[in-house]
């Protein structure tokens, strides 16, 4: 939840409070953005998602054709066949089961269709575990995928919408996965402000796939095989589109506030009491909280620090952690992913910041934290002491090691 | 014992059938391929108003190389085990649309074609499923017996003993491949009650049949399947000219069992107890595949092939040697 | 020193010849102290049945292998060819591998003083008269006999391949030499006959060595296509307009492909006796490369732009005589065979037994086990009044 209280400008666009948990937002938002085809199948902790969509649509509150598929290819081809039709397609998983579908995964990107999918962040097999980690999602970083974290309930619910506007944008055309804690933000229940339909539909415009929507009166071959001859020049293409996504977030973002009320300053990220502070933690989800929760009490005893919170991982904000980390003594980054035998053995998000701080003149130090693997809880304590390497950064007094393991028994 | 009748346009004779082309000339595929002529056949019966998807294989790379494209209807490249699950994403996309009135409402044939690997071994997850959803599909498995695409590997439809390059005849082991051929449409059938329409056909023999068994499988309404038989002058090792004539023999000799499945009903199109079953060795020995083959091997072969006709409950069709007398008995 | 040899043959008919060819070369330049390697062209594969392919090999007696492989290896297709074998006379009259490629002659890689090899039994004119002008000199070597086709299981052991590489001795010893072919021939297969062909082959293309001038052969009509740059083309997913619908009765009256017309996998193209056909339709109906043009009487017109010489028509065809499969280079254009029917019944029926002789080609069904040149018989022409 946010700090300060909710602004709420704009009441008529919000239909009723309602007690949700992160997967039933999101059903609430597939519903308001009028999806027409889903994919389920199951695997803890993203399923609820699934569970209430199918609910809403047997209630006639959303006309939708719901697969319940063999598998989690099927479900991931199923939805993106859909989706390739003109049809705006959800699907979603967790873990071993977005590995599972991982071949629709890669295709969905270089075939450009953009359905959304939901991603419950759960550990990898083996062995089975159902807890939080990051790795599932970061496995399509690299892919031409839109990828986020959500926060809250009331985040994910929006930015359903916000992602079905930028991924179908005609200069985007790229999937979105929006990522969200397993069991911390899957399954806790908070108070969530639902939309209504009517602005809904006024933000986000239907999917319209022009000359490239396969159908008989639009006769095209979409992925034919192709050789040397061809394949650089699509992944140009696809780079130019992850590029080019950047300034479609952030006209969705002000089209969004406009719709409804001035809810998102910064699009890539937010800063809380970042600016007198020396030493910063940034990370994705919620281990926000506790972060945030430990800044509070380190500020009252003086210590000058804050905390960033990263929503969107791809394209990834380069410009804007630069001008906002670089004013730091020291970062640390928060990894809820591991990177084994990565370069100085540092984490998925790790590897990604210190990469954007390079090209400046006066960096802050870098630290990285991996900490809250496989749903280990990350304690307010356990903050205080991330912090408190990051004293010792800021003086200079890095020791040899990169990673530290918070939170591990030891 | 009448099957349901299906109304759909039948194509009555050769000189009826429709001239126009929806997969057309310029294509990659090899001399006298079996296969292409079915992707001839099914966009021709089935028309301008179709979208079909084409799983990863001969039937993706060979017509489409490079950058280029012999259809004339839309299509689009899936994964190779996503065969079921394209058709299904097509379907409920489009059945979704027009419900909503995003789309104009109006029939459109949805079709996939698999080969081996997608509609036989890794697509038969998605395959199942598709056939129990309540959507109009077609599903075309064309057979022609081995992973082609990658240069002739053995798949679950490989005839037993035959040559590819992950089974080769050896000093220490004639016989590499020991699998018997799955026999798929068959299998579905069983498996998938509500699935009104599962046939076996070729692209040849009999003339017009697998036009017409496509145009019913797009009639009946609901999942359908056929499975069709497609000689290989690549795979199989002959020379292109004899690709109608191994067909041929193929259903003579009984090793391809040739036949519809309407609403549970089943027909043969060629009954071989009844028109004669020819040795399959004139059917094995013009193909270089079996060309490492001694009469030892012939006779497993013929051994096989005479049980599916003569002891097998459901001949050709379902592996049952007795059982079906307690339908009877209950009556 | 770098030598080149490019091998074209008719992909899976000759795949394994191709291979052989090309690794022997490694082999007996290796054995010659030289450094080589070889590998196939890679966007030929997965071949098909009678697609020009490449194999190619590469030879230098001072290189290091690094710098050999720096040079020629990790590339799409081969920059120049000291040798271009072609297993198959008919690859002379072009070669389009696959889409966007166009149809390029078969001795475009052939570099100044380089030389073709052809198997085959026609003459050097026979064959120049197919070859695009080049702007310099260069060599032409036939080496007699008749495309060697077998398929990937049973391969044709006809000795092409022992004869192949005395011929490439022959005209270019700096890649292999005789003695060394022979060397290896007889201490790879014990087998005495097998260097005795090559040394025989060897011999004979010395004699069948001419040199092909600058102003021999024919200005290319086929343009290469541009390929397009990354942002000039349809974004989003590799789409491709599919071929637009349209058909008509009549010659050509079916649109088609028009990117990837692929002709030139023909050996041998079929020759229809318009007046003998009972209109059965099999021919049309069989096509798999949909080539048949139905006309308004009845009969069945062949598109040879896209034609593959597959042989099924002649097979399926009811009636003896009236479709029969002709060696491709007696033809020098894809002109409607209907078209000339109409104009000239009489005349067609006698060009078409012209171009048919006495000689009907038959194949057995394995491949590898030998091609016949069996009798034909003369039909009398069937013509209205």
């Amino acid at each position: 939840m946010k700090v300060a209280k909710e602004v709420i400008e704009k009441k008529e666009v919000w239909e009723r409070e309602e007690l949700l948990t992160g997967c039933q937002a999101v059903a609430h938002a597939v519903r308001l953005a009028d999806v027409d085809v889903i994919a389920a199948y199951p695997i803890r902790p993203y399923t609820e998602v699934m569970d209430l969509l199918s609910k809403l649509i047997a209630d006639g509150e959303l006309d939708a054709e719901y697969l319940v598929a063999d598998s989690e290819h099927s479900q991931f081809e199923i939805v993106k066949h859909a989706s390739s039709v003109g049809a705006r397609a959800f699907a979603g998983s967790s873990g071993t089961g977005w590995m599972y579908g991982m071949e629709a995964l890669v295709v969905t990107a270089t075939d450009r269709l953009p359905p959304l999918f939901l991603v419950g962040n759960r550990a990898l097999d083996d062995p089975g575990a159902f807890g939080v980690e990051h790795n599932d999602a970061m496995a399509v970083r690299d892919m031409g995928w839109l990828l986020l974290w959500a926060t809250t309930a009331q985040e994910a619910l929006e930015h359903v919408l916000i992602g079905y506007r930028v991924a179908e944008d005609k200069r985007v055309r790229m999937p979105i996965a929006l990522a969200m804690d397993g069991a911390f933000l899957t399954h806790s229940q908070h108070i969530v402000k639902v939309p209504t339909q009517e602005a809904a539909k006024k933000f986000l415009p239907p999917y319209d796939l022009g000359e490239r929507r396969l159908h008989p009166d639009n006769p095209v071959s979409i992925a034919p095989q192709v050789n040397e001859d061809w394949v650089i020049e699509l992944r140009r293409q696809n780079w130019e589109a992850a590029r080019r996504a950047k300034g479609v977030i952030k006209e969705a973002y002000q089209e969004f506030n406009e719709v409804f009320g001035p809810r998102y300053q910064n699009p890539w990220f937010t800063e809380f009491q970042t600016d007198d502070a020396e030493v910063v933690l940034i990370g994705l989800g919620t281990v926000a909280m506790p972060a945030r929760t430990a800044v509070r009490r380190l500020r009252e005893q003086g210590k000058k620090v804050g905390y960033v919170n990263l929503r969107w991982f791809r394209p990834f904000p380069s410009q804007e952690l630069r001008d906002c980390l670089g004013r730091f003594k020291a970062v640390g980054i928060i990894d809820r992913d591991f990177a084994h035998g990565s370069p100085d053995s540092g984490g998925i998000l790790c590897h990604d910041i210190r990469s954007c701080l390079y090209p400046l003149q006066k960096r802050p130090n870098v630290f990285n934290i991996i900490t809250g693997l496989g749903g280990r809880d990350v304690a307010i304590d356990d903050c205080i002491k991330m912090y408190d390497i990051g004293f010792k950064a800021a003086e200079g007094k890095v020791g040899d090691e990169l990673v530290t393991w918070i939170g591990l028994r030891e | 014992m009448v099957q349901t009748k299906v109304d759909f346009e039948k194509i009555k004779n050769v000189r009826e059938t429709p001239l126009e082309e929806f997969y057309t000339s310029g294509h990659r595929t090899c001399q006298g391929c079996e296969s292409a002529l079915v992707m001839r056949d099914f966009a021709k019966a089935s028309g301008a108003r179709t979208i079909a998807t084409g799983a990863t294989g001969c039937m993706y790379v060979a017509n489409t190389s490079y950058m280029t494209t012999p259809w004339i209807i839309p299509w689009m490249h899936t994964q190779l085990g996503a065969g079921g699950a394209s058709a299904v994403g097509m379907a409920a996309g489009l059945r979704a649309l027009m419900r909503k009135g995003k789309i104009p409402k109006e029939k459109i044939n949805v079709i996939n074609f698999s080969g081996d690997l997608g509609g036989g071994d890794m697509g038969l997850s998605g395959i199942s499923g598709a056939l129990q959803t309540d959507l109009d599909l077609l599903i075309i498995l064309y057979d022609n017996e081995s992973a082609a695409n990658t240069d002739i590997q053995a798949t679950g439809l490989t005839t037993y003993g035959a040559q590819t390059t992950f089974t080769p005849p050896g000093s220490k082991r004639r016989i590499m491949h020991r699998r018997w051929k799955k026999n798929v449409a068959a299998m579905l059938a069983v498996g998938h009650p509500t699935c009104r329409y599962v046939a076996t056909a070729s692209a040849t023999f009999p003339a017009l049949d697998f036009l017409n068994k496509t145009r019913k499988a797009l009639a009946i309404g609901g999942p359908t399947f056929i499975h069709t038989f497609d000689p290989c002058p690549k795979g199989w090792d002959y020379h292109p000219s004899y690709s109608r004539e191994i067909g041929e023999l193929g259903i003579k000799s009984g090793i391809f069992p040739l036949y519809e499945i309407v609403d549970g009903k089943i027909s043969y199109t060629y009954d071989p107890r009844k028109r004669g079953r020819i040795p399959v060795r004139e059917y094995l020995e013009k193909q270089g595949r079996f060309a490492h083959f001694i009469d030892e091997d012939f006779d497993y072969i013929q051994k096989r092939v005479d049980e599916m006709w003569d002891e097998w409950s459901l001949p050709g069709i379902a592996p049952f040697k007795g059982g079906l007398e307690l339908a009877a008995a209950a009556k | 020193m770098i030598k080149r040899v490019e091998i074209n043959y008719r992909g899976i008919f000759q795949k394994n010849l191709g291979k052989y060819i090309g690794g022997d070369i490694v082999l007996i330049a290796s054995r010659e102290g030289k450094v080589a390697f070889s590998n196939g062209r890679y966007s030929d594969a997965p071949e098909r049945n009678g697609i020009p392919c490449k194999y190619f090999a590469f030879v230098s007696p001072d290189l290091s292998e690094e710098e050999l492989e720096a040079e020629c290896g990790a590339k799409m297709d081969i920059d120049e060819a000291d040798v271009s074998v072609v297993l198959d006379d008919t690859m002379s009259k072009g070669v389009e591998p696959w889409g966007w490629h166009g149809i390029r002659p078969i001795n475009e890689k052939v570099r100044e003083k380089g030389c073709m090899l052809v198997v085959t039994e026609k003459g050097h004119d026979d064959l120049v008269k197919f070859f695009a002008k080049k702007p310099f000199d260069y060599r032409l070597a036939t080496l007699e006999g008749v495309a060697s086709l077998a398929g990937l299981w049973v391969f044709k052991d006809d000795l092409t391949r022992e004869r192949t590489l005395g011929a490439i001795a022959a005209v270019d010893p700096g890649i292999i030499s005789i003695e060394a072919v022979e060397g290896y021939l007889l201490d790879k297969t014990k087998d005495k006959k097998r260097a005795q062909a090559a040394r025989e082959a060897y011999d004979a293309t010395l004699r069948n060595i001419k040199r092909v001038t600058a102003k021999e052969g024919i200005d290319w009509p086929h343009k290469v296509p541009v390929l397009p740059k990354w942002h000039e083309f349809e974004e989003g997913g590799v789409v491709v307009p599919a071929v637009k619908r349209g058909f008509k009765m009549g010659p050509r009256g079916q649109n088609r492909n028009e990117m990837f017309k692929r002709g030139t996998t023909k050996t041998e193209r079929p020759v229809v006796r318009f007046d003998l056909c009972i209109k059965c339709t099999l021919c049309w109906l069989d096509c798999p490369d949909e080539c048949f043009d139905p006309t308004d009487d009845g009969l069945y017109d062949i598109h040879f732009e896209f034609c593959t010489g597959c042989h099924k028509c002649a097979a399926v065809c009811p009636v003896p005589e009236c479709i029969v499969m002709v060696d491709e280079l007696k033809f020098d254009n894809e002109k409607s065979p209907w078209e000339d029917y109409v104009k000239d019944p009489a005349g067609y029926v006698k060009w078409a037994e012209d171009k048919k002789g006495k000689e009907r080609i038959y194949y057995p069904p394995v491949t590898g086990r030998g091609k016949e040149i069996r009798e034909g018989t003369t039909v009398p022409a069937k013509l209205a009044k």
